[in-house]
């Protein structure tokens, strides 16, 4: 979110200062030669006066405005995913790890167990979520692998000693046919 | 980097603007401040006229903010391109008139060698963030998957982060560690 608010940001400030640019270029031509320099203004300004706020445009040009407002809204107040999760009695230092390794590592603790292929894992603040895929195709020989794979998962979550332990859920599903 | 909260707060301000904008059309265009006004120009209401009645002096006024906006944009766009939270020296406390720095390069090489050093690690660095007077050191370090990865974090802050702290006569030295994990092990023998 940082590198997409820094981009965001950097076009911004491009676009502000061209804006601001064109606006004194604008405004000395007018003032000097009673003519436009770069934009024709005259024209948006007549079209600006004949055209009614009833009309297609206008509605079209408002409803995108309030949508991407509101989604740049959404998008920046919304707490994003922790990027490091705190180690717990570390007092003097700041240690935590960082949100991929907890999930590299949990994800590794899962398939290190027999009969379980893959795994992927999914990790906020308050949970972690460990989908795995078994080897096996029968279900039932699935369904065995859970308590196994939870354990597993739990054991390394327990090792990492975090201050907010998110909480461990683990699905496993069988190799689909 | 120092622009990151300057960022956010921008843009949040861009995504209200906008949205009051957007709202503002919709609801002009769609009749809620009246069936009149949804039948009249763009440019039919007080504000267009004030600056209208206002052209001569206002944009002068328009081009002198302009000209500041440019100004502070192009000095946001630097920050955003070039700035760092690194600090090339760091402050050593002394009781004498003199003053003595240590660059930061030697402290941040020093520590990431004996971090390097230990067994389970795949990979660490270092670099000294804020001013020379107060500095923080950044660590991170990738550890391997199959490491005691408590013992690891016990060995780093006992002795390579003490050794860093002895080292700069500051036991309250402030200090951020990042662990990250390995995916794939490292085919390192220590």
């Amino acid at each position: 979110m940082r590198l997409v608010n820094r981009f965001l940001a950097a076009l911004l400030s491009v676009a502000l200062i061209a804006l601001a640019v064109l606006i004194v270029i604008e405004v000395v031509a007018n003032r000097t030669t009673h003519e436009y320099a770069a934009v024709r203004w005259h024209s948006a300004y007549e079209w600006m006066n004949r055209t009614i706020w009833q009309a297609g445009s206008v509605r079209a040009a408002s409803i995108v405005l309030l949508v991407v407002g509101l989604g740049l809204l959404v998008l920046e107040l919304k707490r994003p995913r922790p990027r490091r999760l705190q180690i717990a009695a570390n007092k003097n230092i700041d240690a935590a790890y960082t949100r991929r390794g907890v999930v590299a590592t949990l994800r590794s603790s899962v398939t290190d167990v027999d009969g379980i292929t893959s795994a992927a894992v999914k990790l906020s603040r308050r949970r972690a979520r460990v989908r795995a895929v078994a080897s096996a195709q029968d279900a039932k020989v699935a369904a065995q692998l859970r308590e196994p794979a939870r354990a597993a998962a739990q054991d390394r979550l327990d090792a990492l000693r975090l201050k907010n332990a998110p909480k461990l859920t683990v699905h496993v599903a069988h190799r689909s046919h | 980097m120092h622009a990151d909260r300057s960022n956010r707060a921008a843009l949040i301000v861009l995504a209200v603007l906008l949205s009051a904008v957007g709202a503002l059309g919709v609801a002009t265009s769609y009749g809620l401040f009246g069936s009149a006004v949804e039948h009249e120009s763009l440019l039919d209401n007080g504000f267009a006229r004030f600056v209208g009645r206002n052209g001569e002096w206002l944009w002068v006024v328009v081009a002198v903010l302009g000209l500041l906006v440019a100004a502070f944009a192009l000095r946001w766009l630097l920050t955003i391109l070039f700035s760092t939270d690194r600090t090339a020296t760091i402050r050593i406390r002394t009781d004498g008139p003199g003053r003595t720095e240590l660059a930061s390069g030697a402290l941040a090489d020093a520590v990431s060698a004996e971090i390097d050093s230990y067994r389970g690690v795949d990979a660490a660095r270092t670099r000294v963030t804020g001013d020379p007077q107060d500095a923080r050191l950044v660590v991170i370090v990738t550890v391997e998957d199959s490491a005691d990865l408590p013992g690891l974090v016990g060995r780093i802050e006992e002795q390579a982060l003490a050794h860093a702290r002895t080292a700069l006569d500051n036991p309250s030295l402030p200090i951020t560690l990042d662990l990250s994990v390995a995916t794939t092990q490292s085919s390192r023998v220590s």
